[in-house]
């Protein structure tokens, strides 16, 4: 009779590690459901409560799971977007072009960062080898603000503009920016500065005629001129 | 035999009252140093009142070349010769002003050409000046 207790009680313990087993490998549909009721009954249902309530937990977190990956996917889009127009532009955002003989000018326009102004300096100091202009004129008349690391990347543009060879005038200079860069303490009086893009022009143009008359006839040119 | 072979790969060459350097080969910190004395004896020896540097073909400057640049300029003026460098690249300008070398008190001129009449215009109005 004891044996047959104790049998009994071991086979069930054997069903519930079974259950058990099976739960833990994944199959969320095994239950202990046992009709005996005992001591170990009310374990038996605490079992299959917990299992009922773990399926449940699974599979809230499984649908939250997909909605994680809809947006990150979603976020992921958008981001490739950002970048393509980042890329658009700082394309479209420093043309430099020429403007007279010897005169280039690169007219900005909106908020400078630092990504944008390296990109600018390097498209100014390529044209200008191109080219072989010997005045640039940086037209911010179209820059809201400035801030150091702004002001800091223009005064290199002019500053590697000299090495090459050519002068660099900054043009438009706004009130508010003047305020700024005094307010920042940033020494722009090695820099050539001028109100108006019209100034900046017509200084250019001063510079080159002087340049020009200071220029020596050519003996090719005195030798032509005989020979005509 | 090596920095023999070195030495003589810069040419110096003075036309009228200028020395021509141009720069062909890499810089390395010797051939640099070595070019230096070489630029401010041939000065002595030929009275030239201004140099030329042409570095259109240097690709890379360190710290040190342009240091080195930068100094023999200033040697340059004090023996009374004016020190243009010519051609340089736009990496190389973007490199410099980043390492802080932004060569106050040196001449840049686009080409060889715009270099020669800088330093032209320089000595005539030097020779106005001194009337």
């Amino acid at each position: 009779m004891m044996n047959d207790t104790k049998k009994d009680l071991k086979n069930r313990i054997n069903h519930i590690e079974d259950v058990l087993a099976s739960v833990a490998a994944g199959d969320m549909e095994a239950r202990i459901n046992s009709e005996i009721e005992d001591d170990l009954s009310g374990i038996e249902a605490a079992i299959d409560l917990l299992i009922e309530d773990l399926t449940d937990e699974l599979k809230k977190r499984e649908v939250m799971q997909r909605e994680v990956e809809d947006k990150l996917a979603k976020i992921q889009e958008q981001q490739k977007t950002i970048l393509q127009q980042q890329q658009d532009l700082l394309e479209l955002s420093s043309p430099v072009s020429k403007v007279w003989d010897n005169v280039l000018i690169l007219p900005v326009i909106g908020t400078l960062d630092s990504q944008r102004t390296q990109v600018m300096m390097e498209n100014l100091l390529e044209k200008i080898v191109e080219t072989g202009c010997t005045v640039a004129i940086l037209d911010i008349t179209g820059v809201p603000t400035v801030d150091t690391q702004v002001a800091n990347h223009l005064l290199k543009t002019v500053t590697s503009a000299r090495l090459l060879g050519a002068e660099c005038i900054i043009s438009g200079i706004s009130p508010a920016i003047a305020q700024t860069i005094v307010h920042l303490g940033i020494d722009l009086s090695s820099i050539r500065t001028k109100a108006t893009l019209q100034d900046a022009m017509i200084f250019a143009m001063k510079q080159n005629k002087r340049s020009e008359d200071s220029r020596p006839h050519s003996r090719f040119a005195d030798a032509d001129e005989k020979n005509e | 035999m090596n920095t023999d072979l070195q030495e003589k790969r810069i040419p110096i060459i003075k036309i009228r009252d200028f020395l021509i350097v141009s720069i062909q080969v890499d810089m390395h910190d010797r051939l640099a140093i070595k070019l230096q004395s070489q630029i401010l004896e041939e000065i002595a020896k030929t009275g030239a009142k201004g140099v030329l540097i042409d570095i259109s073909v240097l690709e890379m400057v360190d710290s040190f070349i342009g240091r080195m640049l930068s100094g023999m300029a200033t040697m340059a003026s004090i023996m009374d010769a004016a020190v243009v460098i010519v051609g340089m690249q736009p990496a190389v300008a973007i490199t410099l002003v980043e390492l802080g070398l932004d060569m106050p008190g040196v001449d840049t001129a686009l080409n060889m050409e715009k270099g020669m009449e800088m330093l032209e215009k320089r000595m005539r109005d030097q020779q106005v000046e001194d009337f």
